[in-house]
């Protein structure tokens, strides 16, 4: 027997009263300096990482600090347009007519000469089945790029010379 | 010079539900302080300090710990309050030790309190909040809202497990099957638990297999509860120790490990992280508290896990990470029952954040229940001796690992020094 047993007793439920929080009443902050350059060469249909000397990482969009070696990555070096998807999950489609779900994948990319990854859409017309970790892409560009992540449009699937080998196929 | 050895006293719960409609707050912590108490066999003037915490802006109230402050019995007390998301639980463990080990005059025994109400609260505005600084920055890149809420609506806290999953199936060759068995081992042994949230004695795997997908390959039979629930923990000096329990468990190693921030990078830029099951900082993390505590051969010396995990992938990730079981082998550990509660090594036998969540009590609730497995007071007890066990706990913005070593001897002490 608690010694706040009698509380229960008497309430057997708490009353309630309803509160909001809001977000978007609040100021977030960042820089933008150190996508300036990136967002540029994106105008210019070109794929820009930035390099530390530290550590040789490079980073794909740039970041201000490298957590590895606390110094400015301040090396550019240019990426290829073809990349692999490093990790995958799904979103659902409702349709509101029917309701039924499809599953959307959603993908983290690494474009090739980068180590680092980042969200970007797949070609719409690949299913959700076909995609797996390691699945080697290529960019589309947007036809006229204006200097955002937009110019991006969404990457491609390109042909795998990996997949009919058993590499990843682990023995029980 | 070497701090003072630190013990723990004894460990209390409140019961764990969905929704504790019963309670308010101060009640609910209200609970889970009586139970450790009464576990300790003393009452609140044995007590010189309280550390404190639970995860912000989950139950939308700011300052709880003032609140209840004569809940908590801190009337007149040195009162701390410690919060880093997820491993909030750990991290107050881990104060309680640094309160104790420091030494300071008058300052020998310390309550420490985790707990959450979930269902007084908003979760997605809580993880909003921890999230929102860094996604808003992507709309100053050219992406809209849409785009936003579709990535990073994915990437909430299942999403980063499904990511984990991807790759951790992807490595070791584990299947879906083996998700579903970890789930069940742990939904049987919260049966047995008295404050559990999920008791479910009779699931089988084809069950959770029948459930809809949340977050590919995760199923909704696979994912952790919501629960409202308290934890308290009584740590103190291995003198005083001996007046609250009979088996003192000693703690001989802390961590706490932070990692780079790896849902999303800073103000849109990238991350320096792979492969979203590597988890570095669990691997140092691991490295740091077993060389405190003198352990060389962790899956030889350890003898009981708790590891922090909401989603089955990731039970399955952290014991290799921690140096338990050998890579990649850990689903094939789950299939032959070594993990059972009988068997070679067990894990999680309080069912584990997969059967309840209580967010700032979890990461303790870990700490609490490998302590009582060394005392031998735990509900599912396991049948052989448990003389070295570990708590885990990982969460932060998915980047901090706590981990912490308990054994029922003292550290030993280097020669000289001093």
């Amino acid at each position: 027997m608690g010694k706040l047993e009698y509380i229960k007793k008497e309430y057997e439920r708490t009353r309630k009263t309803k509160g909001k929080w809001y977000l978007s009443s609040y100021k977030y902050k960042f820089n933008t300096t150190h996508m300036k350059f990136f967002l540029e060469m994106l105008k210019e249909k070109q794929l820009v990482g930035l390099k530390c000397r530290g550590c040789n990482t490079v980073y794909f969009p740039p970041k201000l600090v490298c957590g590895k070696c606390l110094i400015q990555p301040d090396k550019w070096v240019s990426l290829r347009e073809t990349g692999v998807v490093a990790t995958f999950t799904a979103t659902y489609d409702k349709n509101p007519e029917t309701g039924e779900l499809t599953p959307v994948p959603v993908s983290q990319i690494r474009p090739d000469g980068a180590d680092t990854m980042y969200p970007f859409d797949l070609n719409p017309d690949i299913k959700f089945d076909e995609v797996y970790a390691g699945m080697p892409v290529k960019l589309r560009w947007r036809d006229e790029t204006k200097g955002d992540l937009n110019d991006i449009v969404c990457y491609d699937r390109i042909e795998d010379p990996t997949e009919k080998m058993d590499l990843y196929k682990m023995e029980e | 010079m070497a701090g003072r050895q630190v013990a723990i006293g004894g460990a209390g719960f409140s019961a764990h539900a969905s929704k504790r409609s019963d309670v308010n707050m101060p009640e609910l912590v209200h609970e889970a302080v009586e139970d450790c108490l009464k576990n300790a066999n003393c009452d609140i003037n044995s007590i010189d300090s309280i550390v404190f915490g639970n995860m912000p802006s989950f139950e939308g109230v700011n300052y709880p710990e003032l609140w209840m402050t004569d809940e908590i019995g801190a009337r007149n007390k040195p009162l701390l309050r410690v919060t880093t998301g997820g491993t909030t639980g750990g991290s107050i463990g881990i104060a309680g030790y640094y309160n104790v080990t420091a030494g300071l005059p008058g300052i020998d025994t310390v309550l420490v309190i985790g707990f959450e109400q979930q269902s007084c609260g908003d979760t997605s505005i809580g993880l909003a909040s921890v999230a929102y600084a860094e996604v808003s920055a992507y709309t100053k890149f050219g992406w809209s809202m849409e785009k936003n809420s579709k990535f990073f609506g994915a990437g909430a806290a299942i999403g980063i497990a499904s990511y984990q999953a991807i790759n951790y199936i992807k490595r070791s060759g584990a299947t879906e099957e083996d998700l579903a068995r970890v789930v069940v081992q742990n939904r049987h042994n919260a049966a047995k638990t008295w404050w559990t949230h999920l008791k479910m004695p009779d699931l089988t795997i084809e069950e959770i297999l029948d459930t809809p997908y949340i977050s590919y390959p995760l199923r909704y039979g696979m994912v952790t509860p919501a629960s409202d629930g308290a934890c308290a923990m009584l740590f103190t000096t291995e003198e005083k120790a001996k007046d609250f329990t009979d088996v003192p468990v000693y703690v001989n190693g802390v961590s706490s490990v932070s990692n780079e921030n790896a849902a999303m990078g800073y103000a849109g830029s990238g991350t320096g992280q792979l492969d979203p099951c590597e988890q570095i900082g669990a691997v140092e993390s691991a490295k740091l508290a077993y060389s405190q505590a003198g352990i060389s051969f962790p899956e030889k010396e350890i003898d009981y896990i708790e590891v922090y995990s909401p989603f089955p992938n990731q039970e399955l990730q952290w014991l290799e990470r921690l140096g338990l079981f050998e890579e990649n082998t850990a689903h094939l550990r789950y299939r032959d029952g070594t993990t059972a509660p009988n068997g070679e090594l067990p894990v999680n036998c309080s069912g584990g954040v997969n059967s309840t969540n209580a967010i700032g009590a979890s990461g303790l609730e870990r700490i609490a229940e490998s302590a009582l497995q060394i005392m031998g007071k735990a509900s599912n007890q396991v049948p052989r001796t448990v003389h070295t066990a570990i708590g885990h706990s990982w969460g932060g913005t998915i980047n901090l690992v706590t981990l912490m070593v308990m054994s029922d001897q003292q550290k030993r002490k280097w020669k000289g020094g001093e």
